[in-house]
């Protein structure tokens, strides 16, 4: 975790290889080296939910440092996926590391202290002030002045001039923002976004996604769901599709066309 | 003792948006102190005295804790909230704590209320074994309270909630109220003294399902 008192701006992390495996590859990747030294490794990571299936044998791996899309179709898992990969749900069967640290129900605190989310609701306390959100949360991660950090996260996000008003009385937008100064509050070294831009207006997606590009630029990595495929293969420099509950594509974004993406996820048309 | 912090943060953080947005509180005491006078008009004078009074008593603190239950947790369960609990590096069992802390200060403001109007209607003498009668409470309540926060907890993602936390809770603490009332209940007539063996009882409940609670909370937490 990044030292939690220099603000938002802090020392990239030097991005190391690691390859990534073909979709297809079912068998247990055998190489522990990429296991200790990538963001987040998946082996046959398999989930099912009241005994259906909803992610099959997954094989990804994930440099530290990367942008990572995640795509696929509603209901494909990837709400799943990234639910598992924050610790808040668990893989069935199968193995994931995140920064070589095998991910468990029982995950240390240390472990969940590197992670960051952005998720479909916001996971504030509407009744409390902005500030207040942030600080409480602040204080969870062991911020030495979470208050101060919380100040300096909502000028990022724009909103200093209303951090004391309830969230309740902000837009979908504005809640948007503190959300994303949350995940940010403890600098986490893996942030998992959930289709961030959903509800958001033109300049408020701008500002967010001005502001993924800068966390990618201070070398975190960054895990992007969305259901833009254009606006993610513009974003991100790795795309990952899931289709049919497997990966149906692993590879850079700058080799990808959206029209070959769109029929990976299983659509015809935008 | 950062364990303590935090619960600490947590239960600061619950009584801080309770005072903000007063939802539980008021919904809480407007229902105890209508269970009260309902009971208390609909029963005849000789029939609100003694081991009736202290039943009374605890169905009111009974309905009021379960709607404290619920309401603390719905709080979590609004916009996701306890998925972002979830996420930060705090022990699970610090969020169970806390919730408890939360939850009894709730039932204590309940019974602050609830029971002078008791008094006042039933006529029964507090003031003869008040001590008594506060710690014989105060033991059960922390019971009562740890059973309660421990199923709120396990079926907030459930649409029953309501009716399926009292089905739940009620049972299991039926020794609780039981031993409660009947130690009440002998301290009312005045001639006899407070049982250990009763007192003992009600400990030992509330050692166990604590125990117990903070032992499984973090299986139960789904976010």
């Amino acid at each position: 975790m990044h030292a939690a008192s220099t603000g938002t701006s802090t020392t990239p992390e030097t991005p190391q290889a690691a390859d990534s495996r073909p979709p297809e590859d079912v068998s247990a990747p055998t190489t522990t080296a990429t296991s200790t030294t990538a963001a987040v490794h998946a082996v046959n990571m398999t989930k099912t939910i009241d005994e259906r299936l909803i992610l099959d044998r997954i094989n990804f791996t994930i440099r530290p440092g990367q942008y990572v899309t995640l795509l696929g179709a509603n209901g494909a898992g990837k709400s799943t996926m990234l639910r598992i990969l924050a610790s808040l749900s668990q893989p069935s069967r199968g193995k994931l590391t995140v920064f070589g640290h095998e991910l468990t129900r029982a995950s240390s605190p240390s472990l969940r202290a590197r992670i960051g989310m952005i998720g479909h609701q916001p996971m504030l306390y509407r009744e409390l002030a902005a500030v207040e959100n942030l600080t409480f949360f602040g204080r969870l991660y062991g911020l030495p002045d979470a208050r101060t950090r919380a100040m300096e996260l909502l000028e990022y996000v724009g909103l200093a001039d209303r951090a004391g008003d309830p969230v309740k009385a902000f837009s979908r937008g504005m809640t948007q923002r503190v959300a994303i100064a949350r995940a940010l509050m403890h600098e986490p070294d893996l942030l998992l976004a959930d289709e961030p831009f959903a509800g958001l207006d033109a300049p408020s997606t701008r500002m967010v996604e001005l502001m993924l590009a800068r966390l990618h630029d201070e070398g975190r990595t960054i895990i992007l769901t969305n259901h833009d495929i254009t606006q993610s293969l513009r974003l991100a420099e790795h795309a990952l599709v899931l289709h049919g509950r497997r990966i149906a594509l692993d590879e850079p974004t700058a080799d990808l066309d959206p029209e070959e993406v769109l029929k990976k996820v299983g659509w015809t048309s935008c | 003792m950062l364990m303590l912090r935090q619960i600490y943060w947590l239960a600061s953080k619950d009584i801080l948006i309770e005072a903000r947005s007063r939802q539980t509180i008021g919904l809480v005491v407007v229902l105890g102190v209508l269970i009260i006078v309902v009971l208390g008009l609909g029963l005849e004078p000789s029939q609100t005295s003694g081991f009736s009074a202290t039943a009374i008593l605890w169905v009111a603190y009974l309905f009021g804790g379960v709607l404290c239950f619920e309401k603390t947790m719905a709080v979590e369960r609004h916009d996701e909230a306890l998925a972002g609990l979830l996420l930060a590096p705090i022990d699970r069992g610090a969020i169970y704590i806390a919730k408890l802390i939360s939850n009894l200060i709730l039932m204590f403001s309940l019974a602050i209320v609830v029971t002078p109007v008791a008094v006042l209607l039933f006529h029964f003498d507090l003031s003869a074994a008040l001590g008594a009668f506060v710690l014989i409470m105060s033991i059960s309540m922390v019971g009562f309270a740890a059973v309660g926060t421990l199923f709120s907890a396990t079926i907030s993602s459930s649409r029953l909630q309501g009716g399926l936390l009292a089905m739940l809770i009620f049972p299991i603490s039926l020794p609780l109220v039981i031993t409660s009332s009947q130690l009440l209940l002998r301290i009312f007539r005045g001639n006899q003294e407070l049982s250990f063996s009763g007192l003992s009882i009600l400990i030992a409940f509330d050692v166990i399902f604590l125990v117990a609670s903070w032992l499984v909370f973090e299986l139960i937490l789904e976010p």
